[in-house]
C-alpha cells in the first residue's frame, strides 16, 4: 500500500466516521435523557439526506451559499419533524416497558422508511458539492479531497459545540441534570417534559445535519437509514450509551475500520460493525466509556 | 399482570365447558377448511397455501413468545433460528438427499444447538443490551448465509427442494397443522410447568428469583434453547412449503415480524401470538387483494397498526377481547 493510498483511505474513513459521530451522538444524547433507544433515528438521518437532495435541486448548485443554506435549513426541519413525533407519540411511552418503547420506535422506522420510498423512490441520488469544496488541497504533498477535509473540520467543531452546549450553558446543565436526576430536576420546578422534547429535537437536528453532510459525500438511497442505525448501535455500544466522548471514539473506530477493510475484504467490511458490537457486548457490555448499570 | 393471571386461572373452571366447545369447534373447522378450499380451484389452492403459512408462522411467533412474553426478554435475533432450521432442511434435502422426515427432525435440533451457543452469550445481558446482542448474532448469521456462496447459495438462496409425491397442498397443510397443534400442547405444558412459572418469576422480578434459589441465567438459557428449537421447526416447515430457503429468513426484519405478531395478538397470553400472526398475514393478503399497489406501502399500515397497539392496547387483541367481553370478571 503506497502512502498516498493509505492517506486516501484514512481520510475517507475519518470523514465517514465524523458523519457517523454526528448522527450517533444524537442517538446517544436522546437515550441519555429519554432512556429510549430510537430505532427511527436512522430514518431521520435518511430523511435529512433526501431533503437536502430535494432542496439542492431547487437551489442553483455549485455555490457554497446553497450548500450552507442546506446546512441551515434541513437540520431544523428534521428537528421540527422530531417535535411533531415526540409530543404525540414519545411522551406517552416514557417510563414504560423497554419492549413497548423499542417497538414504537421500530413502528416509526417502518412508517418513515416507507414514506421516504413513496416520496423519493428507489433511485440513487447525491448532492453536487459546491465548487469551492469540490477540488482537492495540497497537504504536505498529499492531495486530499477538499470536501472530506471540510467534514473533518466540521466533525470536531460539532463535538466541541456539543461539549460547550452541555457543559457551559444553562440548557446543557438542564440536559445533564435530566440524565442523572430527572426527579430532582422536576422537584426544582423545571419542566422536565420540555427538556426532554428539546433534547429529542437536538438529537433529530444532529441526525439531519449528518444527512446533509452525507448527501454530498457519497450516494444516498433507501438503504442508508437502516445501515446507519446499525452503525450507530455499534458506536453507542463501543462508547457506552449516553457518552458523547465514547461516541466520538466509537465512530472513528467504525468509520476507519470499515474504510480499511473495504479494499482487501469488502465482505468483511459489512460484517465489521457487527463483530465489534458482539465482542464489546460480550467482554464489556457497558462500553468502553460507560459505567455498568448494576 | 400477576393478579390477572391468577384471576383467569381461577375463572377457568367456571368457563371451562363453554371454552372447550369453542376450541373443539375451531379445531374441527381448521381440519375441514382445506377440503372446502380444495373445491374452489385456483383461488382455493392459493388460500390453502396462505393458511399453511399462517399455521407455520403461528408456530414461529408462539416460540418467540416463550422468550418475549413469558421470559420478558426482547430478542431481535429469533429469525436466526428460523433461518437455521430452514437452511438445515434445504441443505439436507437438496445436497444430501435426506428424506423430509429426517430433515424435519434435524431442523429443530440444529436450531436448538445454535440457540444454545448464541444464548449462552446473550443471557448474560439484560434489557436493551440483550436485544442488541441477539440482533447482532442474528445479523452475523445472515451475513454468513449471504456471503458463503458455495454452501448456502448466497443471496440466490437454495431452490428446488424436493417435495414427496404424497404431500399435496392439502396434505402438507394437515401435516403442518398437526405438528403445530402438538408443539402448541408441548409449549403449553412447558409454560404451565414449574419451569414455566419460574421463567415468569425471572421476568417479574429477577432479583427475587435469585433469592429463592433460581439460577436465572440457566433458566433463561434453557428457555432460549426451547424457543430456538420450535423456531427451527417452523423454519424447516416453511422451507418445505416454499421449496426454497433464502437469506431473508435470517434477517432481523423476520424477527421483527414475529415480535409484531406477539404484540398484536397479545404477548401475555399463550395463544395471542398465533392469533396476531394469522391476523397480520391475513391483513397483508387482504390489502394485496384490494389493490396491488397497496402492498408497496404495507410497512406504513403495519407501522400504524403497531403504533395503535403500543399506545392504546399494549396487551394486544387478546387483551382487548378480555377488556370488552370479560369486564365484569376482571374486577
Amino acid at each position: 500500500m503506497t502512502i498516498e493510498f493509505f492517506f486516501f483511505i484514512l481520510i475517507n474513513g475519518l470523514s465517514e466516521g465524523m458523519i457517523l459521530f454526528i448522527v450517533a451522538s444524537g442517538l446517544s444524547l436522546v437515550f441519555g435523557v429519554l432512556r429510549v433507544i430510537n430505532f427511527a433515528h436512522g430514518s431521520f438521518y435518511m430523511i435529512g439526506a433526501f431533503l437536502a437532495f430535494s432542496l439542492s435541486t431547487l437551489l442553483s448548485g455549485g455555490f457554497l451559499i446553497s450548500f450552507l443554506l442546506l446546512m441551515l435549513l434541513v437540520p431544523p426541519a428534521i428537528a421540527l419533524l422530531g417535535l411533531g413525533l415526540e409530543i404525540p407519540l414519545f411522551r406517552r411511552i416514557y417510563g414504560k416497558e423497554h419492549l413497548l418503547q423499542l417497538l414504537m420506535t421500530y413502528a416509526l422506522l417502518l412508517i418513515l422508511d416507507d414514506v421516504c420510498r413513496v416520496i423519493w423512490g428507489g433511485a440513487i441520488r447525491n448532492v453536487a458539492r459546491p465548487e469551492i469544496l469540490a477540488g482537492s488541497i495540497d497537504f504536505f504533498g498529499q492531495y486530499l479531497p477538499t470536501y472530506n477535509v471540510f467534514i473533518l473540520v466540521m466533525g470536531p467543531l460539532i463535538a466541541l459545540g456539543l461539549w460547550y452546549l452541555l457543559h457551559r450553558t444553562r440548557a446543557g446543565n438542564l440536559i445533564r441534570a435530566a440524565v442523572s436526576h430527572p426527579d430532582m430536576l422536576g422537584a426544582l420546578g423545571v419542566n422536565v417534559a420540555k427538556v426532554m422534547t428539546g433534547t429529542f429535537m437536538l438529537g433529530c437536528w444532529l441526525a439531519g445535519l449528518g444527512g446533509v453532510f452525507m448527501s454530498a459525500l457519497a450516494n444516498i438511497d433507501l438503504g442508508i437509514g437502516m445501515q446507519k442505525i446499525i452503525e450507530c448501535f455499534a458506536v453507542v455500544v463501543i462508547g457506552g450509551l449516553g457518552s458523547i466522548g465514547g461516541a466520538l471514539l466509537g465512530s472513528l473506530i467504525i468509520g476507519v475500520g470499515i474504510a480499511f477493510l473495504q479494499l482487501p475484504l469488502s465482505r468483511l467490511a459489512i460484517v465489521f460493525p457487527y463483530i465489534v458490537m458482539a465482542l464489546i457486548l460480550i467482554i464489556r457490555p457497558w462500553g468502553l466509556f460507560g459505567k455498568p448499570e448494576r | 399482570m400477576n393478579l390477572k393471571d391468577k384471576n383467569t386461572r381461577m375463572l377457568k373452571s367456571k368457563s371451562e365447558s363453554k371454552h372447550r366447545v369453542v376450541v373443539i369447534a375451531f379445531l374441527i373447522s381448521v381440519f375441514i377448511l382445506p377440503f372446502v378450499l380444495n373445491q374452489l380451484g385456483r383461488t382455493g389452492e392459493f388460500w390453502i397455501w396462505v393458511t399453511t403459512e399462517m399455521v407455520i408462522m403461528a408456530l414461529f411467533a408462539t416460540s418467540l413468545n416463550l422468550i418475549l412474553g413469558f421470559g420478558g426478554m426482547v430478542s431481535f435475533g429469533h429469525a436466526a433460528f428460523f433461518g437455521v432450521g430452514a437452511y438445515t432442511v434445504a441443505l439436507l434435502m437438496k445436497k444430501a438427499g435426506a428424506p423430509l422426515g429426517l430433515a424435519l427432525v434435524a431442523a429443530p435440533c440444529v436450531a436448538a444447538v445454535a440457540a444454545a451457543i448464541i444464548g449462552w452469550f446473550c443471557v448474560r445481558l439484560i434489557g436493551l443490551y440483550f436485544a442488541i446482542l441477539t440482533l447482532t448474532f442474528g445479523q452475523l448469521l445472515y451475513m454468513l448465509a449471504f456471503q458463503w456462496y458455495t454452501f448456502t447459495g448466497g443471496d440466490d438462496g437454495i431452490h428446488g427442494i424436493p417435495k414427496p409425491a404424497f404431500l399435496g397442498p392439502v396434505n402438507y397443510y394437515l401435516l403442518c397443522l398437526i405438528i403445530f397443534l402438538v408443539c402448541l400442547l408441548v409449549m403449553r405444558m412447558i409454560v404451565n410447568s414449574s419451569f414455566g412459572l419460574s421463567i415468569r418469576i425471572t421476568r417479574e422480578n429477577p432479583e427475587r428469583a435469585k433469592f429463592i434459589g433460581i439460577n436465572v441465567r440457566r433458566y433463561q438459557l434453557i428457555n432460549f434453547v426451547i424457543a430456538g428449537f420450535f423456531a427451527g421447526l417452523a423454519g424447516g416447515l416453511f422451507t418445505e412449503l416454499n421449496r426454497f430457503a433464502q437469506t431473508e429468513f435470517l434477517h432481523w426484519s423476520k424477527s421483527g415480524d414475529a415480535i409484531f405478531a406477539c404484540l398484536v395478538g397479545g404477548m401475555y397470553s399463550f395463544i395471542g401470538p398465533a392469533i396476531g400472526s394469522s391476523v397480520l398475514i391475513f391483513l397483508h393478503i387482504f390489502i394485496q387483494q384490494i389493490h396491488q399497489s397497496l402492498v408497496e406501502i404495507w410497512a406504513i399500515f403495519l407501522g400504524l397498526i403497531l403504533l395503535g397497539v403500543v399506545l392504546f392496547a399494549p396487551e394486544g387483541l387478546v387483551g382487548l377481547y378480555d377488556k370488552i367481553f370479560k369486564k365484569s370478571r376482571a374486577s
